[in-house]
């Protein structure tokens, strides 16, 4: 089935229905339960959706709720890791990802490894499949994810007794890119000043994104943008224009605190936010060896570590490996009119958290002014960042 | 603490009111801006402009705009000590770090997450001495060989100097160690921002000499405290709402004020 993302007496569209499924995230998952689909639960930006939309099973992105306090997960989880993780495990322990037919997890970062182990223990699904994502570019980790993709590619036949054709995964790809430029195209109404839409509201709309089958995503992404182009009671201009950076932001409470403020989050680099969405794979002839291409050398995030880059002599050069690793940002800094950024990290995410400092140097070096916020995951944690929110704006005038 | 400040178009000081914040923030608000009137014998419609600052900012009804304290402080500071570049302020909930320059301020650290490191540190360990904070320093002067806590958290430092005590450890000894725990950790965070002369430290804890010493001694720069340290954010608050006013007078341009909150007028007529 595609396209059909009416409920039965709730007719919402666009902007109201990525908002009804933002607050309700498992309505569209029960409902396609109940016509037979099979749901798999993944985490983060690693798992290769894909293959899993190639055979017709629905990706369903699990996240944390900052406003649930963790209660059973301590029992399995130390309380010194990422609270985010914590925060997921403790929803699943009761019962909020229940109907998920399966789980695929990959190595996003150390905790989030043993997450995925930990829940396979504590949470019996029928199918889970765990990919060891190398961390690395070289090219022999390049050669290595596709035979992880390949593995994967196996048990996903087998439990689903169907054959997962080149043919059927190019197709897949296609439509995920296509996800991928709508998404584009609605960053691209975060351009003009005021931004068209908020940056509370982007969130709703990619949270509701991996809470739908890829299709009807790209239906719901049609009609925000269309809706968006149209209304005259978008965002008001502000003297700040903000670019957010770092760990995961799966709710709207930290964004929603900044627009309080007088600011607009026009731009991000994060999951939930652009880093899925900004590079396309590329049709191989063996799709798998685009996918591991795609998910290991395109994607940006620390998590995958990048050899040092040397200048133009050969040499080491602290500056010229900054702009290596951080140059994108400059880029989306220009294209989005960015006048200041915010460097957020989860307490204990040390994948975000060991990029700060030379992230800090190479904003700093190119003019842009910035603020590093490190916080709890938890919205008590947010009155006194939003202090510090405010006295950074005061200070970028 | 709220503070409230009242200062006449040559920033001169015609008002100072401290008094302790319980619950009813909006209520204590209303109240310690009745005395300030008082003090500089003003009618409430004769303020120009109010800025509110500090955690309570929002709780202030009768409020034009609200500021950061650290945007606040630095101006304060800089009022004060015009070649001030680094400024440490530490109050009973937390402790900021700020780097100003042209007497504006220019970056900033915080440590509002923790009791480590404030003023309520402070506090706390006085009571596990059975001391009261005034008398600490004193004590503190006789201190020949200051301990070294080795924990950074209150509840873990509390236990520490008990069974320091209980080892044998002077007292004195102890209390100077409590001002360098605290004094390491601030200025350990102040140093995040690179620390340049002149510093000046505010804040209720700056009114503790041997805090200031263990400050001083840590930094290894001198220090300047100014005479009422606790007055320098909402000193500051009061200056930036006579510029913003000036400023709009200079260029002809009307004063943006917020609507008087109903609640306001009920407290001011009672
Ligand atoms: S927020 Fe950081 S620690 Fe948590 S899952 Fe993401 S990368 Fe891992």
């Amino acid at each position: 089935m595609t396209g059909n993302i009416r409920v039965a007496g709730e007719q919402k569209q666009g902007l109201a229905r990525a908002g009804q499924i933002y607050h309700d995230r498992d309505i569209r998952m029960r409902q396609l339960k109940a016509e037979g689909r099979k749901v798999l639960g993944y985490l983060d930006i690693y798992p290769v959706l894909e293959m899993l939309t190639a055979l017709d099973l629905v990706p369903f992105g699990i996240l944390g709720d900052i406003k649930e306090p963790i209660s059973r997960a301590d029992a399995c989880l130390p309380t010194i890791v990422c609270p985010f993780l914590r925060s997921a495990l403790d929803l699943g322990l009761k019962g909020r990802y229940d109907f998920l037919d399966g789980l695929v997890a990959a190595h996003t970062c150390e905790v989030g490894e043993k997450w995925a182990h930990i829940w396979r223990i504590y949470i019996d699904l029928p199918y889970i499949h765990y990919i060891d994502t190398p961390h690395t570019t070289h090219q022999s980790a390049r050669e290595h994810l596709a035979v992880l993709l390949s593995d994967f590619q196996g048990t996903l036949e087998s439990f689903t007794g169907a054959k997962l054709t080149p043919e059927r995964l190019r197709r897949a790809i296609r439509m995920h890119n296509e996800q991928r430029a709508l998404v584009r195209g609605l960053y691209d109404l975060r351009k003009p000043d005021p931004p068209l839409i908020a940056g509370t509201e982007v969130v709703q709309v990619l949270v509701a994104l991996i809470s739908l089958p890829v299709e009807e995503g790209n239906e719901l992404l049609r009609q925000v943008i269309d809706e968006v182009k149209q209304r005259h009671d978008g965002p008001k201009k502000k003297p700040a224009r903000l670019l957010l950076w770092g760990s995961v932001v799966d709710s709207t409470d930290l964004i929603a605190m900044i627009e309080d403020l007088e600011a607009n989050v026009v731009m991000d680099d994060t999951f939930v936010g652009s880093r899925a969405y900004f590079s396309d794979v590329k049709l191989t002839d063996d799709p798998l060896e685009g996918l591991a291409e795609h998910y290991l050398v395109d994607i940006r995030n620390p998590r995958t570590f990048r050899e040092t880059a040397l200048d133009e002599a050969n040499r080491k050069d602290y500056w010229a490996d900054l702009e290596s690793r951080h140059g994108y940002l400059k880029d989306y800094a220009r294209e989005w009119n960015v006048n200041g950024v915010i460097l957020q990290t989860l307490r204990y995410c040390d994948i975000q958290g060991y990029e700060v400092p030379g992230l800090k140097d190479y904003l700093e070096h190119i003019g842009l002014p910035c603020t590093y916020l490190e916080w709890n995951y938890s919205q008590a944690a947010l009155s006194p960042l939003r202090t510090r929110v405010q006295a950074f704006l005061e200070v970028i005038g | 603490m709220t503070k409230v400040v009242i200062v006449d178009g040559e920033g001169l000081l015609r008002a100072r009111v401290v008094s302790n914040t319980g619950a009813e923030h909006r209520r204590l608000a209303n109240r310690v801006m009745e005395e300030a009137l008082q003090q500089a014998g003003l009618p409430f419609d004769q303020v120009s402009y109010v800025v509110a600052t500090g955690y309570g900012r929002i709780n202030v009804p009768f409020a034009d705009r609200q500021i950061t304290e650290l945007t606040c402080h630095a101006k304060g500071v800089a009022s004060l000590f015009p070649a001030v570049r680094t400024a440490l302020d530490i109050g009973g909930q937390d402790a900021k770090g700020l780097k100003i320059k042209n007497g504006v301020l220019e970056d900033f650290v915080m440590n509002d997450k923790c009791a480590a490191g404030t003023g309520r540190f402070i506090e706390v360990l006085a009571g596990t001495l059975g001391l009261k904070v005034d008398e600490l320093a004193a004590v503190a002067a006789k201190s020949t060989q200051k301990l070294r806590i080795t924990t950074t958290c209150t509840v873990f430092a509390q236990i520490e100097i008990v069974s320091r005590l209980s080892e044998g450890v002077p007292l004195e000894d102890v209390v100077a160690g409590v001002y360098d725990a605290i004094a390491r950790r601030t200025v350990n965070m102040l140093k995040q921002l690179g620390v340049e002369p002149d510093v000046v430290f505010t804040g209720g804890v700056a009114r503790n000499a041997g805090m200031v010493k263990a400050v001083r001694d840590n930094l290894c720069y001198d220090v300047f405290v100014p005479e009422d340290p606790l007055i320098t954010g909402a000193m500051g608050a009061a200056l930036l709402g006579k510029e913003l006013v000036l400023k709009a007078r200079a260029k002809g341009q009307p004063i943006l004020r917020k609507e008087r909150r109903l609640e306001e007028a009920t407290f001011f007529s009672s």
